[in-house]
């Protein structure tokens, strides 16, 4: 819109500055020439190196762990570490590339031993009018803050409970569309809506999970809604705060259905001049869920809080609290009556940027029985390093 | 019908509706550098904001979200390119939302593509090299003469994006050139007189490599056993053997590396170290000619003391 109207602008005033533009291009030839007098022709750099710029950005990222376990291991999270011995926790291979000025295409394909899936894939428009932007296709919802990430942007080594028990193994993910927009205010505020399929038990088990009744109206969808700020304390001092909510039909039948609410808040504190890059991030998220089911309704929630200092370049420790309720009768866990705690302390060396050894331990109590875990993850990134939001 | 075609044409008028507050590009640079240059270069004419802090390492800026509302707005984007910005420009590009700032788009200008990159890998590039850029070192606005290659380049983009104020986009970039070429000149020229055995250095980082093309300044070796990769104990006992035969007793690095194995060494020595700051302080008013002043200086003292 813009773009045409500049052109139209200069179309029209063509004729008029046709004269001054020729003076200021013999300004222009002159400084360049000079400037190639003085210090040589520039030469444009190759970038990309001889692989060619058009070739997408590729990067294969590797994440395997050793596992010990003192009791039975409930991990919920499809790419934890599930069982004492070696684990295969993900080959991720990222994909992403502009397709043309208008959309961005990423896949992520995941390899496991015996197959492969792709978890994500998705356009993303460029260059919408009005602030707004669309990504169409398989992806994770923006339902808080670690739901959109994948687990190389995870500070420990497995899945919070909370995200395991509502959106399911591989958090919450579908086919659809998303639509968000950029106020246009002093701060970052960004509005999120998208309407997924809901059906998946990895991907939406507080919905149809797995079942899979079919679409007949937009009812049977699954609609993802977020509110996202971010405010800018000052150069060493950040806050991001999010809300979130997903309604959506659930597999009980009747028309019944199931809401999630959020809220999260990261905490980060990077101080200028800190030659060693040291940064200490607070993360906290809770969550709130109630299900019609035959003649009830349940009520459940649960959360984390993580806190992580980054010491220097190589180094970083964290730990994280995990809390999620459990209720009677509840179709989804039967066994799962009472609340569950989790906490982790984790310790991690980076040799480069491009790997990373993460040693954690957890305590898993359950309420009828404590489990201690141990994980020696190990994770290795060949190719393009895409960047991390923040 | 003719109802539609009415309030098409009626919206399309509406498109067409020259905007008053036109004159003005917005204009982002990535560096602090390339803010200070964008700003001489467009005056009255352009509103820059720039996205780094010059004491932070530009290859690690957090992209913090405040980032994308600048991005969003801006008609003219500046990066330095060659991937120095690799680790946190590319997503806030996409969530601005905005079709002129893209890669490639009118509105984006990559400054590394008028300038003379140096240490070009020629072979392979291999990760277990370090942090190697395949297009070149990126650290070029050390140097003087490549900033009068942006400086030109940079009025050219702007007289294309805002064609009403080109004769004052020539102008000032005209002014300042020769204001670069003076600054080259003269301190080349003050440096040419120190004698060779006061022209050798070790440096934290491979990031001075302009700088000392530009001074004549020779850097015996780096700090960082490879780019990117922190100090180990037997490269740092290699530098100082490197420093003790060829009685070098000044270690260089900028602001934002960490400084303690460079202090060690200095003191194992009985040199010092020299830190210069990493960019202009653009956001306190500092021009880019004053940086490098600034910068050079400090060289300059340590050097023929």
């Amino acid at each position: 819109m813009r773009a045409m109207r500049t052109i139209l602008t200069v179309l029209l005033a063509a004729p008029a500055l046709a004269a001054a533009q020729t003076v200021d291009q013999a300004v222009l030839d002159a400084l360049s020439a000079g400037l190639a007098a003085d210090l040589g022709p520039a030469t444009a750099p190759q970038t990309g190196g001889p692989a060619g710029n058009s070739n997408p950005d590729i990067s294969l990222i590797l994440d395997v762990a050793g596992a010990w376990f003192d009791g039975e291991p409930s991990q919920l999270g499809a790419h934890d570490p599930q069982s004492t011995g070696f684990n295969l926790q993900q080959l991720e291979m990222h994909i992403a590339s502009n397709v043309d000025p208008f959309f961005r295409l990423e896949a992520n394909l995941v390899f496991s031993e015996f197959g492969v899936e792709v978890e994500e894939t998705y356009g993303t428009t460029l260059a919408l009018p009005a602030d707004l932007q669309m990504r169409g296709g398989l992806f994770l919802t923006r339902f808080g803050r670690i739901n959109p990430t994948h687990p190389h942007a995870w500070r420990f080594v497995d899945q919070p409970l909370v995200n395991g028990k509502f959106f399911g193994g591989e958090g919450s993910r579908g086919l659809g569309a998303e639509l968000s927009w950029l106020a246009p205010l002093p701060w970052f505020v960004e509005w999120v809506g998208s309407a997924t399929m809901a059906n998946g038990a990895c991907c939406a088990r507080s919905f149809y999970g797995a079942d899979d009744p079919g679409v007949e109206t937009p009812a049977d969808l699954l609609y993802t809604a977020a509110l996202k700020q971010f405010f800018a304390l000052d150069d060493a001092w950040s806050l991001s705060w999010g809300l979130s909510g997903q309604f959506g039909p659930n597999a009980s039948g009747n028309g019944n259905r199931s809401e999630i609410y959020g809220t999260d808040l990261y905490l980060h504190y990077r101080p200028a001049n800190s030659p060693d890059r040291e940064a200490l991030s607070l993360q906290l998220e809770a969550m709130y869920r109630t299900r019609q089911v035959p003649s009830d309704r349940l009520a459940d929630y649960g959360g984390y809080a993580q806190l992580v200092w980054t010491i220097d370049p190589r180094w970083e420790v964290g730990a994280r609290y995990g809390y999620v309720s459990g209720l009677s009768d509840d179709p989804l866990d039967p066994g799962w009556v009472e609340d569950r705690h989790r906490a982790s302390g984790q310790i991690t060396v980076y040799p480069s940027h491009f790997s990373r050894v993460r040693l954690q331990a957890n305590r898993d109590d359950r309420g009828d029985a404590v489990t201690w875990a141990g994980f020696l993850a190990l994770e290795l990134l060949i190719g393009a390093h895409g960047a991390h939001t923040f | 019908m003719a109802m539609s075609t009415r309030c098409l044409l009626a919206f399309c008028a509406l498109l067409l509706t020259p905007t008053a507050a036109h004159a003005e590009l917005n204009v982002v640079a990535t560096l602090p550098d390339l803010a200070a240059l964008a700003e001489v270069v467009g005056g009255d004419d352009v509103e820059v904001t720039a996205l780094a802090s010059p004491n932070r390492d530009p290859h690690y800026i957090d992209p913090r979200p405040n980032l994308i509302l600048p991005l969003n707005r801006a008609d003219l984007l500046i990066v330095n390119g060659l991937e120095l910005e690799i680790g946190w420009l590319p997503p806030l590009q996409v969530a601005a939302r905005n079709g002129r700032i893209q890669t490639g788009g009118p509105g984006y200008f990559d400054a590394s593509t008028v300038v003379q990159p140096m240490e070009v890998p020629t072979g392979k590039v291999d990760r277990a090299m370090g942090d190697i850029h395949p297009g070149g070192n990126p650290h070029f606005l050390y140097d003087a003469r490549q900033a009068r290659r942006v400086v030109g380049a940079l009025a050219k983009h702007m007289a294309r994006l805002d064609p009403q104020n080109a004769a004052d986009y020539a102008r000032r970039a005209a002014a300042f050139d020769a204001k670069l070429a003076e600054t080259t000149r003269r301190h080349a020229e003050r440096f040419a007189a120190l004698p060779d055995e006061k022209r050798r250095v070790v440096t934290y980082h491979a990031s001075l490599v302009y700088l000392f093309d530009w001074l004549d300044i020779e850097e015996m070796q780096t700090i960082e056993p490879r780019p990117g990769i922190p100090p180990t104990p037997g490269h740092t006992a290699q530098v100082l053997s490197t420093m003790k035969a060829h009685d070098i007793r000044l270690v260089v690095q900028e602001s934002y590396f960490p400084r303690k194995t460079s202090e060690t060494l200095a003191r194992l020595v009985d040199g010092t170290v020299v830190v210069l700051p990493g960019g202009t302080r653009f956001d306190e008013g500092e021009g880019y000619l004053a940086h490098i002043d600034d910068l050079v200086g400090r060289l300059y003292a340590a050097l023929s003391k």
